[in-house]
């Protein structure tokens, strides 16, 4: 098969009719996948053999995702789904008032548009569920996690599991994981189209519709532990975290651009650089009001584009910091502050304590999903 | 170092006016700067770039740092050695409540193939290299976000010249080094791409 040569529009019918990759060194099938133009006619039309093995991987560990570059997102009607999440995932104010009621985007909490390893990739999440969740005590699939970012993280409501915000997440997500996948076990062609119905179920589970060959090589078990999910957990600082260290922090390395009153900057209605506390920010029961959780955030991506190394006491102590501000409710919460605290905040936060004898935080919180009009 | 321009020094001196007519709102302070920055701080090409519109802030931040030798320019520094305290607050407010020409906002995520290689860099970075998307912190559009500069409609040779000098060390000032580290990323023609598209976009 041949490499070169201008590439039609894969209809999406021939999505899944991929072809092997074999004997290709690894170097090249990279640099021929950073190419926007990937499949030829001949390859297109060359049927997968699912029940031939796959090569070893690369090496004896869980895979390395590398998401393609955008311009290989497939045109046609998955592919149009597959965009839509991208938008949706780095201008989430298009949902404002509907699912969405505070300034923040999802690109703000994930580098590269969902896509960078170590910052909670999108393609790690996906294959990470369905998954039993204590926040809710139930199995969650991929689109109810999401509905989970949309009630915490962006203050609103998640969107329906069947309609069209979550399809196209789940979506970009999906095409992101699987073409990733595909790339690091040398399958080659577009990401096969899969229904929403799958789609939105996430890719951790037997029943997922994955080329066999895909399927053995990563069994659902070794799934939800991809290298670079979630924020790499740090060590317990060397010192007890702290607000007022943490408040230094801030305003020498985080000020600039979050402003003195943690509210961000606006620019043409979109908060491209976000605010992290008060009434726009993320509120009670979001993952990122956790003091470790927002630690490890920052130490691996702030500041943007890493100029500088912060220590992994500033990351604690700024994260501290940040989330011993005030913020919008928890939303299990039913009028008890103490009870909710107890109920489900046995973590590292601050919700329902008083710091230097301030008021008990969350006793005035602020409200959830405010509407813009209210 | 280089040279400052001749027609700086002969407006400074008074051999020439400085611009043919003054803005009735304009600070006394701030006519120096129009002969090269313009009334409105529009800019004029080789001379000064436009600082209409850039917030009070960054304006008088600037200033600060050509006076301490962060940012370096001969006639930048000889000048803003003359100016501190409230006249530089007037100074500074004045040209940030000039208007800039409007330019067409494009929002993160409207567009997602790129036919130029500068757009896309603008709009998603190069985060292999751990470059983050140019809009992130200067705007739809490079439009300016709080304190972070406007990029749309500045000159580009301006912008060449500045990325050139977080890159070579010789503009300082940045928080955390923050756009040393950018510009330090990027190639000469990424750098040229970059200021042109900047400039251009209308």
């Amino acid at each position: 098969m041949t490499k070169s040569g201008p590439c039609p529009a894969i209809s999406p019918n021939l999505n899944e009719k991929a072809a092997v990759k074999r004997k290709l060194p690894a170097a090249l099938i990279t640099a021929f996948n950073a190419a926007a133009i990937t499949a030829t006619p001949l390859a297109a039309q060359e049927i997968l053999d699912r029940q031939e093995p796959l090569p070893p991987p690369i090496e004896e560990m869980h895979p390395v995702i590398v998401p393609r570059p955008l311009e290989r997102i497939p045109t046609g009607e998955f592919g149009d789904k597959v965009r839509l999440g991208y938008r949706l995932f780095v201008n989430s104010q298009l949902l404002r008032d509907r699912y969405v009621g505070n300034d923040l985007s999802c690109v703000n909490c994930h580098m590269d548009a969902g896509r960078r390893a170590n910052s909670a990739p999108l393609w790690a999440a996906y294959f990470a569920y369905p998954a039993y969740r204590k926040k809710n005590d139930k199995v969650n699939s991929f689109a109810e996690r999401l509905q989970g970012c949309f009630t915490y993280s962006t203050n609103g409501e998640g969107p329906p599991v069947g309609g069209a915000e979550a399809i196209a997440l789940s979506a970009y997500a999906y095409w992101l994981g699987m073409g990733g996948l595909m790339d690091f076990y040398e399958l080659d062609g577009s990401v096969p189209a899969i229904s929403d119905e799958e789609l939105v179920k996430g890719g951790r589970r037997e029943d997922f519709p994955m080329p066999v060959a895909l399927k053995k090589a990563l069994p659902v078990d070794k799934r939800a532990a991809l290298a670079g999910r979630g924020y790499p957990p740090l060590q317990n600082p060397p010192e007890a975290y702290s607000p007022e260290r943490g408040q230094q922090v801030y305003v020498e390395h985080c000020l600039l651009c979050h402003g003195a009153d943690g509210q961000g900057f606006a620019s043409a209605g979109v908060h491209t650089l976000p605010p992290l506390w008060g009434p726009q920010s993320y509120n009670w029961g979001a993952g990122m009001h956790r003091i470790n959780t927002a630690a490890s955030f920052i130490y691996e991506n702030m500041p943007l584009g890493k100029s500088i190394q912060l220590t992994q006491q500033q990351a604690w102590d700024v994260a501290a910091y940040i989330n011993s501000r005030e913020r919008p409710q928890d939303p299990r919460f039913l009028g008890d502050v103490e009870k909710l605290r107890k109920k489900y905040h046995h973590h590292q936060c601050y919700y329902g304590q008083s710091l230097d004898g301030g008021e008990i935080l969350g006793s005035e919180a602020f409200a959830d999903f405010p509407r813009r009009g209210d | 170092m280089k040279p400052a321009p001749v027609a700086l020094y002969l407006c400074l001196f008074g051999t020439v006016p400085c611009s043919n007519s003054f803005s009735s709102d304009m600070p006394p302070a701030a006519e120096v700067c129009a002969g090269c920055h313009g009334v409105y701080g529009q800019g004029l090409e080789k001379l000064g770039p436009r600082i209409a519109g850039l917030s009070a802030t960054y304006i008088s931040e600037q200033v600060r740092h050509f006076q301490v030798g962060e940012r370096r320019n001969v006639s930048m520094h000889t000048l803003a050695m003359e100016i501190e305290g409230e006249p530089l607050a007037q100074v500074a407010n004045y040209f940030a409540a000039q208007s800039v020409r409007p330019v067409t906002i494009l929002r993160r995520g409207e567009k997602i193939l790129f036919t130029d290689p500068a757009e896309r860099l603008a709009y998603q970075g190069d985060w292999p290299r751990l470059l983050p998307a140019c809009v992130s912190c200067h705007g739809p559009s490079g439009t300016g976000v709080g304190d972070i500069p406007r990029l749309a409609g500045q000159q580009a040779d301006y912008l060449r010249n500045q990325l050139r000098d977080w890159q070579q060390g010789r503009r300082k000032g940045d928080r955390d080094g923050v756009m040393a580290n950018i510009a330090g990323k990027l190639n000469d023609d990424e750098i040229r791409a970059l200021s042109r598209y900047f400039a251009e976009l209308e």
